[in-house]
């Protein structure tokens, strides 16, 4: 088990690398200079250039990158061009927020899926069924910048039940999290239908049932906890896709997370905190797929940590 | 039968949510929405409008601006200029920090010597690039000396005060002696202020003010017409706001606006160089159409990139009409006739450089239009504001639509007209050269008085008019919408907070009219 996870954790390396390296290249390669936006156009050029030696801009890129992979391993990871403040501070302040929406719309997916799924795959053909894959396609199809407006007016100002926007963990936190779970349960609904349907033809669900086991019971303690490998998978690979859900949804719903400052950052050209921003991002996301293997591993005996 | 026992559960839900629900102006609280949270809270480095914004109800400044950009006391009770070169800020007895401190030209002089100070990297140092020195013969006396005459200078200290030894401390705002503290600020969140009872001019009647930061467009509409939000300045899009769909709280006022949006040429071009090519373009296009269909009207037409309502706008201007068969035989004698008739080909083809904003792309497509109609081919090209800004600073531009915000001083024509005003001196991005606009405008920076400026500039307005460097478009009005029972707000054309400390909550029988349309 140690090995495999210093052998995953050793593989995880070239991918942060690589995607720190793309990010790092793009956003330079992006015209707009952060000096002149920092500055502004009343600055006289002198003060330019001041500034844009004090921030290491007059270096050649290549420099600037050995720098910013240097800081890496030190947790240094520069200071903010537009606040002045150090990088890994400024996402620490914004990582409470997007967790905690990522956690719950993850949460809220799975509670609805599950189910759901369970329910269409049981049902197969039946009203059910139908109208499981409907609501299916529906959250689908629906964008979160459509969604998100679409539940304000009902649940905020129809209703009045809710906040419009806001951050805390109570109820300014439920109109977020559904419109940024909306659409992975959807496709979990989907996943949990098609695998356990798929288990549920195998033999040895035919022979528990032979052998006297309640249909339900097949269902629940044998099929299902078979058919959650690939269920597990596909919600590890979706964490890619909650945090690039969560930049829209955090701009709609006033969300102080690492999505909103990725966005800030992007339009102030402030390098290392973009930088800094898709390299957490990244981790994360390596993590999340790491744990989800491990998850699949304890789910299914006949995976190997090898 | 299961349906209406559940029908009634939910009314009932509904109800009981709704009567337990307060809005925060029933508890006094007043709630502004911007569009985005400030980058920082700190007079000395805030560039952005946001901050800004919140600072000109937290820090005062030793001059104020009244709608004009007249220059107004503030702290300084009264001033005095000698000389071109000096000029004596004579501050009010007993001025106060909100925590306290007295407020005395020691802090005047450590806030702008800490801008000065070349260390602290403040983006304004270069605005007060002309202060030589700057003395405190008496706690309540401040001299300032220039290196040259510069009339702009008053409106440069529009600029908060705060306390002297104030570390720039990022998220955490220095105090100022402004109407109102604050008392908390979360990036990305909210800034929560709360009434300054030591203010110079009295404690403000709201005692308490929180700015929410709410980028999107929709959601601050919601957050209106749900009671979260009750005061939006130029936070909600036009489309928005058909009468019938507002709650009988909200009550929407116009106000004329000093955003003055305009067409810039790059001069160059081969065919943009000739003055009659910009003229027939500006002919061509038919702002009153525009303004009625994508501005609902809410947008006046301008003749010059100075607001209306500024103290040397020249209103005897010539105004461009509309008339596309002027604009037709101009393009013909600049050696642009059309090819073929009413056939496909166009006289020429330009590029139009706009920023992903939804009404200028709008904009943009009705002008492409237009423009077609005398026989010019537009391509619109809609970049993200980094990529679009970077270009036309480039001068990497044909045609560009640009705004200019927060026009204070009509300096604003060496800054963007004079030849060596050309990026990153300044902001002459269409390359114009005219040696007499170069000469009236470092003129009138000379100039004290105030009468003689205003002739120079009249006249500088009356060559640009005529050559169309730009073309001024329209300044959009200025739109507010409040609960009606936050009466006193006096709506003005740079769009100021300053007015929400004569603010105050009144009944909702009272159904004031505070600034009103004007």
């Amino acid at each position: 088990m140690r090995r495999y996870l210093l052998g995953r954790l050793l593989r995880t390396i070239p991918v942060v690398f690589g995607v720190v390296t793309v990010v790092f290249l793009l956003i330079h390669l992006l015209p707009g200079d952060p000096v002149e936006i920092m500055l502004g156009e009343s600055a006289v050029p002198a003060q330019k250039e001041e500034l844009r030696r004090e921030l290491r801009l007059d270096r050649p890129i290549l420099s600037q990158y050995a720098s910013f992979l240097a800081g890496i391993p030190r947790g240094d990871l520069g200071v903010s061009f537009r606040s002045r403040e150090p990088v890994l501070g400024e996402i620490a302040r914004r990582i409470p927020a997007t967790v905690l929406l990522a956690a719950t719309s993850i949460t809220v997916a799975v509670f609805v899926a599950l189910p759901l799924g369970v329910l269409a795959a049981m049902r197969r053909g039946k009203a059910a069924d139908y109208l499981s894959g409907f609501a299916a396609m529906l959250s689908l199809s629906i964008p979160n910048f459509l969604l998100g407006p679409l539940l304000v007016l009902l649940f905020s100002v129809q209703l009045g039940l809710l906040p419009v926007s806001g951050y805390g963990a109570g109820r300014p936190l439920v109109l977020p999290a559904i419109t940024l779970g909306t659409g992975m349960a959807a496709l979990l609904t989907r996943m949990v239908r098609a695998t356990l349907l798929e288990e549920l033809r195998k033999e040895y669900v035919t022979a528990a049932i032979a052998r006297g086991l309640p249909y339900r019971s097949a269902v629940a303690r044998h099929a299902l906890r078979n058919a959650l490998v690939p269920v597990v998978t596909a919600l590890g690979l979706s964490f890619g896709a909650v945090l690039a859900g969560s930049v829209i949804t955090e701009t709609i719903f006033s969300w102080p997370g690492i999505g909103r400052l990725l966005i800030q950052a992007i339009d102030a050209r402030d390098y290392p905190l973009v930088q800094g921003c898709v390299l957490v991002i990244a981790l994360s996301t390596v993590a999340v797929n790491l744990a989800t293997d491990i998850l699949c591993a304890r789910l299914d005996p006949r995976i190997r940590y090898e | 039968m299961l349906l209406q026992r559940h029908g009634r559960v939910l009314l009932l839900l509904v109800l009981v949510s709704a009567c337990a629900q307060k809005l925060p102006i029933d508890e006094g609280r007043m709630v502004i929405a911007l569009p985005g949270a400030p980058v920082n809270v700190d007079p000395r480095v805030a560039t952005d409008a946001y901050g800004e914004q919140i600072l000109q109800m937290t820090h005062a400044s030793l001059v104020g601006r009244d709608d004009a950009g007249e220059p107004v006391p503030d702290l300084a009770q009264r001033w005095e200029s000698p000389d071109p070169l000096t000029y004596l800020f004579h501050l009010r007895p007993g001025l106060r920090f909100h925590d306290g401190r007295p407020l005395t030209s020691a802090d005047v002089r450590y806030t702008f010597t800490w801008i000065l100070d070349s260390a602290n990297r403040s983006p304004h140092r270069g605005v007060y690039r002309h202060v030589a020195a700057i003395e405190t013969p008496d706690p309540r006396t401040v001299v300032f000396r220039l290196s040259e005459p510069f009339a702009p200078f008053l409106s440069t200290m529009v600029r908060g005060i705060v306390p002297a030894g104030s570390p720039a401390r990022g998220y955490a705002p220095p105090v100022g002696a402004g109407p109102y503290k604050i008392d908390d600020v979360s990036p990305d969140g909210e800034a929560v202020l709360s009434a300054f009872d030591g203010y110079y001019g009295g404690p403000p009647a709201i005692r308490a003010v929180t700015v929410k930061f709410v980028p999107d467009s929709n959601v601050r509409f919601l957050e209106l017409k749900m009671g979260s939000v009750n005061f939006a300045l130029n936070g909600v899009d036009p489309d928005l706001l058909p009468a019938a769909s507002l709650p009988r709280r909200l009550v929407v006022e116009e106000g004329p606006g000093g955003n003055v949006t305009y067409l810039g040429f790059n001069l160059r071009d081969r065919a943009l160089s000739d003055a009659r090519v910009r003229r027939a373009i500006a002919l061509a296009i038919d702002r009153e159409t525009i303004v009625r269909t994508i501005w609902k009207g809410r947008a006046d037409l301008v003749s010059s990139i100075l607001p209306p309502g500024s103290w040397a706008h020249d209103p005897a201007l010539p105004v461009v009409p509309f008339d596309p068969a002027r604009a037709r035989r101009l393009l013909d004698e600049a050696g642009f006739p059309d090819p073929d008739g009413d056939g496909p080909l166009p006289r020429l083809r330009l590029t139009y450089k706009t920023s992903q904003n939804e009404v200028r792309r709008r904009v943009a497509t009705v002008i492409q239009e237009q423009l077609r109609q005398v026989g010019i081919a537009v391509e619109i090209q809609s970049l993200e504001w980094g990529t679009f800004f970077s270009d036309i600073k480039m001068g990497n531009f044909q045609i560009c639509s640009l705004t200019w915000v927060g026009i204070a001083d009509p300096d604003i024509f060496h800054h963007a007209f004079h030849s060596r005003s050309a990026p990153p001196d300044g902001a002459n991005r269409g390359g114009y050269s005219d040696a007499e606009v170069d000469r009236l405008t470092e003129a009138a920076r000379r100039e004290p008085s105030r009468e003689k400026r205003r002739e120079t500039y009249r006249r500088v307005q009356r060559i640009l008019a005529r050559d169309l460097p730009v073309f001024p478009l329209w300044a959009g009005r200025n739109l507010l919408v409040r609960d009606r029972r936050l009466a006193g707000f006096l709506l003005t054309p740079d769009e100021s907070y300053a007015p929400v400390r004569a603010m105050r909550i009144v009944p909702d029988s009272a159904t004031p009219s505070t600034g009103g349309p004007r």
